[in-house]
């Protein structure tokens, strides 16, 4: 079993502070997403970021792999700063339809696979590989399409873990799917990092899913975002469906609510007012790429 | 079978489309024998039984011929050069912004108006003919590659760049499948643009080809050869429409936007 | 948004003409082919000032209203008629984007011989061309009517005719409005067309027959004339679309 070291940090973030031009019409205009914050995550744990709406966890999420520079402040990767993203150290899941639909899922991976430069002989070894690690080897010539939405995920999660990064970044990652499968999810995602020991960043909107996936929880203020507190949950790897019932859990989840439930109101006030939240804008339209 | 059932298979509806178009010959055969003055129309069983002398008429048979001619080199010009200058537009975004605008005003003129500027410069024969397809020919395969080029979703974006990908890969890997279904619908439409070019410079000027019998024809009122040649050029473009719309079908086998 | 494409549209309008002048200043190019610019804009000065454009233009005009009057009444009528089976829409629907496919212009031969060089081919010309896209869209739009709101209305009660007119029409008129728009569009450049190619009058008559006069500054001032109309008439159907598509 994986033990986490305190001292051994993989993601380091110093100062960071983020602002988006005027991109939204308003000219001149600087729409502050993130405040100054600093955070460090551990080789190896599971960090859940979780806040409002707009708070700014997926431009952090961004920075951290690399598709974002911070307008002030730094983030390192296993020490080094973090200019553009690292293929071979950090691999993504997205929401739902980040996946080809125009290839299966077996070749998703392959292409995947082709743009880190894996040698071609090995490539469709490790695609079944990892569709076989999460239980969807017999739909490898599906198309995207025609699987549920929680076999999607499955598929994109193999994509990133056939990568064989050390870290992952998720991106509320179940987001777009019913409760149930998410608890099933959540519990197979468990069981197949405690396996890998992966340092993984997540990001969720669910209190339930934060505290059932998470080491560590770092809860995130509203806009501009910064770390309000980082909660340690203290429970080991894989988690079973009984610590959902425990006291533990209730205990942890209701330190959330309250914690954001302030955010989570002043959020919805700012937003009846027609401020817009980033998300993948952030990621999309803040470089000059296409 | 209920007599609804009965004609609603696909089979049957083919019949009843088979009649609809025997009766149209019908109405056309009767409106040419009994009603309308023989100097003006003429009826499909005569314009059938004097086809053959229409095609030992000489140089009708080369006009056709010219007329297929023009077409093709017209249609392969067209998706070539509708496909670079697509791909020019529509891969970066400053350039979207810039040249769309231009484009959509170049295909919003009336083209008709510089044909005379056209038979001007590249004469009344095989080449006016060939540049006047191009010019119509290249819009829908142009604006169907830029448009598709900027309808691609900006995760995919995203994720090209997340995972890594050189500008190549991230062209042959997601582009350029965003870009083919849409690319194959505008071969047809391509191929009747550059048809309706090439008819168009044909009947504003021309020396021997279709355009010339249909004056002729006209002039010494012959309806007879007049609907023969019409009628010969209509089954062409119906089957040119009809193979392309097949072949369309067969190579797009999935629709994923 | 609107106002940079514009902005790109001129700019590039401003470049052509200067391009244009350069041209014909440095180059040996026969003034046959590429008049100086100046010349023709003066030669368009004329025409629009002596008011000789005012009978082409009414020609043009009223030939593209007849015939696009004569596509959109019994284009849409048709279409309501066809519409009410969805047998008979599946049986035609084939037939009618394969006429569609046929560049209409080879038929205007057949018209010229039938209704002489006058309005009346080119009004003909002008139907058949317009008259299958309206068909095709105008089908399109009433089948889309979605079911469920019929059967809402349905259930409230409303009769064939306040189905009619509170749920079909509304739900149809934007696709029928822009079949329409590309009605009419059609039918200006068919009439176009069609006085380019053999006519006695109207704007395209004007273009062509300044051509065979070998006149190249008339020419190009009249192509310039009738490239200002088109324009004016595609801004005219675009803002009427924007206001239409408005209001409720």
């Amino acid at each position: 079993m994986f033990v986490v070291n305190p001292l051994d940090i993989a993601v380091e973030i110093k100062g960071v502070s983020h602002s988006f031009e005027g991109a939204l019409g308003q000219a001149g205009a600087e729409l502050m997403a993130l405040s100054t914050t600093d955070l460090a995550i551990r080789r190896g744990e599971l960090l859940s970021l979780i806040g409002p709406s707009g708070c700014g966890k997926s431009t952090l999420l961004n920075m951290m792999g690399g598709l974002l520079t911070p307008t002030s402040g730094e983030v390192r990767v296993n020490g080094a700063i973090v200019t553009a993203p690292m293929p071979k150290t950090v691999s993504f899941v997205f929401q739902e339809n980040a996946l080809f639909p125009w290839n299966t899922i077996l070749d998703n991976i392959v292409v995947a696979l082709t743009f880190q430069n894996v040698p071609s002989g090995e490539r469709l070894d490790v695609a079944h590989q990892a569709l076989k690690a999460v239980g969807l080897s017999e739909f490898a010539q599906y198309y995207p399409d025609q699987l549920s939405g929680g076999m999607r995920q499955r598929a994109a999660l193999a994509r990133a873990l056939s990568l064989k990064t050390d870290i992952i970044l998720m991106d509320e990652p179940f987001a777009a799917l019913d409760e149930q499968t998410r608890m099933v999810l959540g519990e197979d995602l468990s069981t197949l990092l405690n396996q890998t020991g992966k340092t993984i960043v997540l990001v969720t909107h669910s209190l339930g899913e934060a505290v059932f996936l998470s080491d560590r929880i770092a809860v995130i203020s509203a806009r501009p975002g910064r770390v309000l507190e980082v909660i340690e949950v203290g429970e080991p790897h894989p988690r079973h469906p009984e610590f959902v019932t425990s006291g533990k859990f209730a205990e942890l989840r209701n330190r959330l609510y309250a914690l954001l439930h302030d955010e989570i109101r002043q959020t919805l006030s700012t937003q009846a007012m027609g401020i817009p939240s980033a998300g993948l804008q952030s990621a999309a339209g803040s470089s000059r790429h296409d | 079978m209920s007599q609804v059932a009965f004609l609603a298979k696909a089979g049957h509806r083919n019949w009843v489309r088979c009649l609809f178009v025997a009766a149209l010959l019908l109405l056309w055969e009767c409106a040419a024998r009994f009603w309308v003055d023989p100097m003006f129309l003429s009826p499909p069983s005569r314009v059938l039984g004097q086809m053959d002398a229409l095609f030992a008429r000489p140089g009708v048979l080369q006009a056709y011929g010219d007329l297929m001619a023009e077409l093709l080199i017209a249609f392969v010009v067209s998706v070539v050069l509708g496909l670079l200058l697509g791909l020019a537009v529509g891969l970066a975004k400053s350039t979207r912004e810039r040249m769309m605008p231009i484009v959509l005003l170049l295909y919003g003129t009336p083209q008709i108006t510089i044909l005379p500027i056209v038979m001007l410069a590249a004469g009344v024969g095989f080449g006016s003919k060939v540049i006047f397809g191009i010019t119509h020919g290249v819009f829908p395969v142009l604006l169907s590659v830029a448009s598709s080029l900027q309808k691609v979703r900006p995760i995919y974006h995203v994720s090209a760049r997340a995972f890594g990908a050189t500008p190549w890969q991230k062209f042959r890997y997601i582009l350029l499948p965003c870009m083919l279904p849409s690319f194959f619908s505008s071969l047809r439409l391509s191929m009747i643009a550059c048809l309706l070019g090439v008819l168009l410079a044909e009947l504003f000027a021309s020396t021997k080809g279709i355009g010339f019998f249909t004056r002729q024809f006209t002039d010494t009122f012959d309806p007879t050869s007049l609907f023969g040649l019409i009628s010969v050029a209509v089954v062409l473009a119906i089957a040119l429409n009809a193979s392309l719309a097949w072949m369309q079908s067969r190579w797009v086998t999935r629709q994923w936007t | 948004m609107w106002q940079s494409n514009a902005a790109y549209q001129v700019g590039f309008v401003v470049l052509v003409f200067a391009a244009w002048f350069f041209a014909t200043q440095w180059l040996a190019i026969s003034p046959l082919l590429m008049p100086d610019p100046v010349n023709v804009i003066k030669r368009l000065a004329q025409l629009l000032q002596s008011l000789e454009w005012m009978d082409p233009f009414w020609v043009t005009a009223s030939e593209v209203l007849s015939a696009f009057a004569l596509s959109s009444v019994l284009g849409i009528a048709l279409s309501f008629v066809l519409s009410r089976s969805l047998w008979v829409v599946k049986t035609f629907d084939p037939l009618l984007n394969g006429i569609n496919a046929v560049p209409a212009i080879l038929f205007f031969p057949l018209f010229a011989l039938l209704f002489g060089l006058g309005p009346g081919s080119k009004i003909a010309l002008g139907f058949t061309i317009s008259f299958f896209p309206i068909v095709i869209n105008t089908t399109a739009a009433f089948g889309r009517v979605e079911s469920i709101h019929l059967k809402a209305a349905t259930c409230m009660g409303a009769s064939k005719w306040q189905l009619l007119r509170y749920v079909l029409l509304p739900s149809a008129i934007p696709m029928i409005l822009s079949g329409l728009r590309m009605g009419l569009t059609l039918a200006f450049l068919s009439v176009l067309g069609g006085e380019t190619i053999a006519s006695f009058n109207g704007l395209g008559h004007q273009i062509a027959e300044s051509s065979q006069a070998m006149d190249s500054e008339l020419m190009y001032a009249w192509i310039l004339f009738v490239i200002a109309v088109s324009f004016s008439l595609n801004t005219t159907l675009s803002l009427i679309e924007r206001i239409g598509g408005r209001a409720p």
